[in-house]
């Protein structure tokens, strides 16, 4: 099957590039002649002559492999952490490794091999098991993940690229490994299981003949596995590469300038589009006078578009707008901005402002709301309490403001979609095409590339959808659509503004015996309920919490940390005023209320706490203006099953002025049964420690008029490296779980931690975020 | 309007609006993608060039202002990735997403070139490309060893 009319030259010149080398590259239509991006890495290559093992392994002749990757690289390394987990089973040669973006568009042609389906073990607390893979309860609507597509999950998001991925990209190695035994076994009439493999090269020792992968391959993908649902994957305590610090593969293109972004992508042909949106979402275009700039350099033409539709965008309404098309980006967006607009704003959209809105939350919380716990004899706790302690928290909305602004690149003919895009749902882009276009999934073709950042924004639209649609009206011309900076603020989703107000009830000594947690969000915010539903962690007898909700406009999605991020604010904040009111210290509070729980848990989260507090010298004398404060991440360790626990010490200092710094971070962890890269998980705590630190300190978007006001980087702040803690220290602990991901919600103890430290050093409690538009200074 | 461009010691003859910033013609006419664009005013530091050794934020930097100038991008760093900065950086695995760090190099070979063995302070200073992953801290290690790197392959010439 040779879908890609790359030539067997081409294909030659990149299977043989070695890892440190590899190119991230494009197939380029055929009627596009003369590509300017390289063809080699096209996702869905196949040649006769070098045919896959499986759907996630090519081996070249020259003992290349090539391991197809589903998810998105975005920073966090999955590339390389993916690829390592099919290469531990492989067994071969690390150093030869070359990741491939995985073709969604054969996922949407091909099924998933029923031996991939089985997920084996007793979930996750198996060593042995293939944990709690969490794709197997979605629907297949293209929407929400495929649970039989071929890859599956060609999602990247929720932490979830290696706990889902891990168990089957393991059986795709390991399935390819034994039919490579097996064709050497039948090539020299041995039995397979008097044969090793070790680093790419298969040994038979008794006789002392040895052949390599890339020499048996051919032979490997006509040998059927005879029974490939006995095939097992191995544990962790047989891991040779997993577990071990692994460089990233694809940073030597980081460093030079060649990783091809989608915002680099270039095509025959192609012309690009910058766009306006109507600022307030809902909104749309009354009128644009395009005869104002027709005569501008390079100028095509100017294209409306309505607003995307919400069935396509997981519900979120955002706004119409209008195109302009030109040979380059800088004429397009020049020429927009001097294009006559009017917008049609509706009416009860602009009456939107943040004050408004959080007056409206706060106002939802004295409603009954929706309760989602409610244990104990409530009210008689109170009732009975020695103290009462109430505080009511809030947090903005916030944007991903990932560097890389949206775009994407589309080329639609009569009977085929081309898009050339980053995107961490690539199947949800690939129903997004279809359904604009008519054209069926199966004929849309999604050309990956790397994201400049990701952190939940794609795949939650509009940019792929604005560039389909507008791509659609100018069948035949590959349209690149590039948002501005500002453009970008209005196509994000955001984390939802949330307020919360939390009540307890201590009894003598301090402890709290009745707690009321109420969260308040607009309805269609992501997770509030999260990390309150199940228990309130931390042990108080007579529990309820409760959701409020408003109607809001601003169309919200999944930010890195999702509901956890301001819900761990709220709650790790809370406990440091209970331990404050009780005079107790803070460490020592939390530890005792963990260890008054049965949760399943509980002795890994005291693990954590009293690793971080040691790691940290808590208790030892600081100067004057600095503090210690600590705060427990989890998620999972409530229930049964997979978990990822953290503890963090955050040693804080404020000066006088106010200027506050984060000294030090001190992180234990917890590595579950084994980490997969431990590099890439040091990377992703420093990365989510400053950005945490960003949401506690500087970030926030509010509604003016019912548009977003801060809408570029002077406005927007993001810390630099002045900022950064000069000290952070990780520690990993053993435990009884598979990890249920650590990619998007460790580090939001920065955010109570700079608060209580900000207490303990001025005597001042603030409690809606961010702390930098607070007065700090002191003394 | 037409002018010519000295872009990592090649000569390019341009023919666009004078006013064009200097990334879209780095990127759009001449073909080098290693600058980014981010956000357009001149604040992340994302399209960070060298104009006669000077970094520069080339989004907000008028393109024919550097005709006659000695422009330096990422890919006119090094012939083979190994400068040793970039060998740092490779050391370190510093980047996470990549999208920051051509301008982040860029601002480090300013600070590198002036002062061979900068503080973290001098780095805290120089150096304020926005980089939302936040690879600062490996960034950090990184122009450390760069200069440890620098310093000594100066000291072998030296000898």
């Amino acid at each position: 099957m040779n879908r890609s009319g790359m030539d067997r030259r081409e294909f030659l010149a990149a299977t043989s590039a070695t890892s440190a080398a590899f190119v991230l590259g494009f197939w380029v239509p055929p009627r596009t002649a003369n590509a300017q991006v390289p063809p080699t890495g096209a996702s869905w290559y196949e040649d006769p002559s070098t045919p896959e093992i499986n759907a996630w392994i090519v081996i070249a002749p020259d003992d290349t492999v090539t391991i197809r990757i589903a998810q998105t690289e975005l920073g966090q390394g999955v590339w390389t952490s993916n690829a390592m987990m099919v290469c531990e089973e492989l067994q071969c040669d690390w150093t030869r490794v070359r990741p491939q973006y995985a073709s969604a568009n054969r996922d949407a042609r091909e099924m998933a091999p029923e031996w991939t389906l089985n997920v084996m073990g007793n979930g996750g607390t198996d060593p042995n098991g293939g944990g709690e893979p969490g794709f197997g309860n979605r629907a297949r609507t293209g929407v929400q993940g495929i649970p039989d597509s071929l890859y599956r999950r060609m999602r990247t998001n929720a932490a979830s690229s290696v706990k889902d991925g891990r168990y089957y990209l393991q059986l795709a190695g390991a399935e390819a490994r034994e039919r490579l035994l097996l064709a050497a076994a039948e090539q020299w009439s041995v039995p397979a299981a008097e044969l090793r493999a070790m680093d790419s090269v298969i040994t038979h020792a008794a006789t002392g003949r040895t052949t390599t992968y890339g020499a048996i391959a051919h032979l490997a993908a006509a040998t059927p596995h005879p029974n490939p649902e006995a095939i097992t994957i191995k544990p962790p305590d047989q891991w040779r590469l997993l577990g071990t610090e692994q460089k990233n593969l694809d940073v030597p293109m980081k460093v030079t300038g060649e990783t091809i972004y989608a915002i680099d992508v270039r095509v025959p042909g192609m012309k690009w589009a910058a766009v306006k949106s109507c600022p307030v979402y809902g909104g749309d275009v009354r009128s644009y006078d395009f005869e104002a700039i027709r005569d501008r350099p390079g100028v095509r033409s100017a294209q409306q578009f309505p607003i995307p539709d919400p069935a396509l965008t997981r519900g979120r309404v955002f706004s119409g707008g209008v195109a302009v098309i030109a040979d380059t980006w800088y004429q397009a967006k020049t020429a927009l901005d001097q294009m006559p607009i009017e917008w049609e704003i509706p009416q009860k959209q602009a009456a939107f402002n943040t004050a408004n809105m959080h007056e409206a939350l706060l106002a939802a919380l004295d409603e009954p709301g929706r309760v989602r716990v409610d244990q104990g004899d409530f009210d008689a706790a109170f009732a009975g309490a020695a103290k009462v302690v109430e505080a009511t928290y809030s947090t903005p909305y916030l944007p991903r403001a990932r560097m890389e602004p949206g775009n994407a690149t589309v080329l639609v003919t009569d009977d085929r979609v081309d898009i050339w895009i980053g995107d961490q749902s690539p199947q949800e882009t690939r129903f997004s095409a279809s359904q604009i276009t008519g054209i069926p999934e199966q004929n849309v073709y999604l050309h990956m590339c790397h994201l400049g950042g990701g952190f939940g924004r794609n795949g939650n639209g509009p940019q792929a959808e604005q560039a389909i649609m507008i791509a659609n009206a100018n069948r035949g011309t590959p349209i690149h659509l590039l948002w501005t900076r500002e453009e970008d603020f209005i196509g994000t989703t955001y984390r939802a503004m949330s307020v919360a107000r939390l009540r307890a009830g201590l009894d003598a000594d301090g402890w709290p015996i009745a707690l009321d947690v109420r969260i308040g969000m607009q309805e269609g915010g992501f997770g509030p309920d999260a990390s309150f539903n199940v228990t309130s962690r931390y042990h108080v007898p007579n529990y309820r919490f409760s959701t409020h909700t408003t109607d809001f406009h601003v169309p919200v999605g999944t930010r890195r940390g999702v509901g956890q991020a301001a819900n761990e604010f709220y709650r790790e904040s809370f406990i440091d005023e209970l331990a404050h009111a009780a005079g107790r210290d803070p460490y020592l509070y939390r530890r005792e209320l963990l260890a008054r729980t049965n949760l399943p848990f509980k002795d890994d989260m005291i693990k954590a706490l009293d690793m971080a507090a040691e790691m940290s010298g808590w208790g030892t004398p600081l100067p004057q203006g600095k503090a210690r404060a600590i705060a427990l991440e989890e998620r999972g360790a409530e229930v049964e099953g997979s978990a990822t626990i953290s503890a963090m010490v955050h040693t804080v200092s404020v000066n006088r002025e106010g200027v506050v710094r984060l000294e030090r971070v001190d992180v234990a962890h917890d590595m579950g049964f084994g980490l997969i890269n431990p590099l890439s998980v040091k990377k992703q705590i420093e990365g989510q420690i400053t950005w945490f630190y960003n949401d506690a300190m500087h970030q926030a978007c509010n509604i003016v008029d019912g548009r977003i006001d801060e809408n570029n980087f002077h406005r927007f702040s993001l810390s630099r490296i002045d900022e950064d803690p000069p000290e952070i220290n990780i520690r990993f602990f053993e435990s009884g779980h598979w990890l249920i991901g650590m990619g998007h919600d460790r580090g939001t103890s920065v955010q109570s931690a700079i608060g209580d430290a900000v207490f303990q050093i001025t005597g001042k409690r603030f409690r809606d975020l961010p702390f930098g538009t607070h007065d700090l200074s002191w003394g | 309007m037409a002018f010519v461009l000295t872009v990592n010691g090649a000569s390019h003859s341009v023919d666009v609006d004078p006013q064009t910033p200097l990334l879209w013609v780095i990127r759009d006419q001449i073909g080098l993608t290693g600058t980014k664009f981010s956000c357009g005013i001149g604040q992340c530091g994302a399209c960070t060039v060298h104009v006669d050794g000077q970094p520069t934020r080339s989004c907000t930097f008028r393109a024919d202002m550097a005709a006659g100038k000695s422009i330096t991008t990422i890919e006119g760093l090094s012939p083979d990735g190994n400068h040793p900065i970039q060998l740092a950086w490779k050391e370190l695995d510093a980047p996470q997403c990549g999208y920051c760090q051509s301008g982040m190099i860029m601002s480090a070979l300013a600070l590198l070139s002036r002062n061979p063995n900068p503080s973290d302070a001098d780095i805290d200073a120089e150096v304020t490309n926005a980089c939302r992953c936040s690879s600062y801290h490996r960034v950090r290690k990184a122009i450390h060893l760069a200069a440890d790197l620098m310093n000594a392959e100066r000291g072998g010439s030296d000898e």
